[in-house]
């Protein structure tokens, strides 16, 4: 493999990385709706 | 209202007119029947969590674009906020849970939560998927099992799914009444 195809797989893998950090990243902010826990 | 409206929305000083946060959770008593407070994220698109949660009583108003707090003041760190806010129950998420009746019929899944408008953040109800398909409206009564699967009402509440918010305004006072809890 050539030092082109290197570098388009390189690329690849950090724009994977970029994608995959953007989706955790947003998912670690949604919310939800919580009921607090019985008072005994 | 609903809840779901509530999250995401900037938290905004009325001194200052600054936006301080974003609203993460929305943390509700269904005993006492109104929010308890919420948890905070940083502003900015890819932000993490704010460590400083908001009690209730820092709530100057929830309005439908923004929740308004006096100034930045108002968040409270965790270990100076009530626990049910500073520390929500991870498995306790209503959304999605079952609707039971107290005689095991299936009402339907938690959709959303709804607030009145205007108040202190007070619930009056649940929005709900129907068990037979479409959406429903039950109301909320003071005292309720809610656990972090499903959501357990009184026999009477079927008689109360209501269609639409209109509906379930006038079926709030007459649920209750009917509890004997007005």
């Amino acid at each position: 493999m050539d030092a082109m195809n290197w570098l388009v797989l390189v690329l690849i893998v950090l724009l994977l990385a970029a994608l995959a950090f953007v989706v955790i990243r947003r998912r670690g902010r949604a919310g939800g709706v919580f009921a607090t826990k019985p008072k005994p | 209202m609903h809840a779901s409206q509530i999250n995401g929305l900037p938290v905004v000083t009325v001194q200052g007119g600054e936006d301080v946060a974003e609203v993460r959770d929305v943390i509700y008593s269904p005993e006492a029947g109104h929010l308890v407070g919420l948890t905070l994220n940083k502003r900015g698109f890819l932000a993490g969590r704010r460590r400083e949660v908001l009690p209730v009583a820092a709530i100057h108003a929830i309005g439908r674009d923004a929740v308004m707090v006096a100034d930045e003041s108002s968040l409270a760190l965790p270990e100076d906020a009530p626990d049910d806010v500073a520390h929500p129950g991870a498995d306790r998420n209503v959304v999605g849970d079952d609707v039971l009746t107290v005689g095991g019929v299936s009402l339907g899944t938690v959709r959303d939560l709804v607030l009145l408008v205007g108040s202190a953040g007070e619930v009056v109800g649940y929005e709900i998927e129907k068990a037979g398909g479409g959406r429903g409206y039950i109301p909320l009564p003071a005292q309720l099992a809610v656990s972090g699967s499903a959501l357990v009402v009184p026999d009477i509440t079927e008689e109360f799914v209501r269609d639409d918010l209109v509906g379930l305004g006038a079926a709030v006072d007459d649920f209750r009444a009917r509890l004997g809890l007005r």
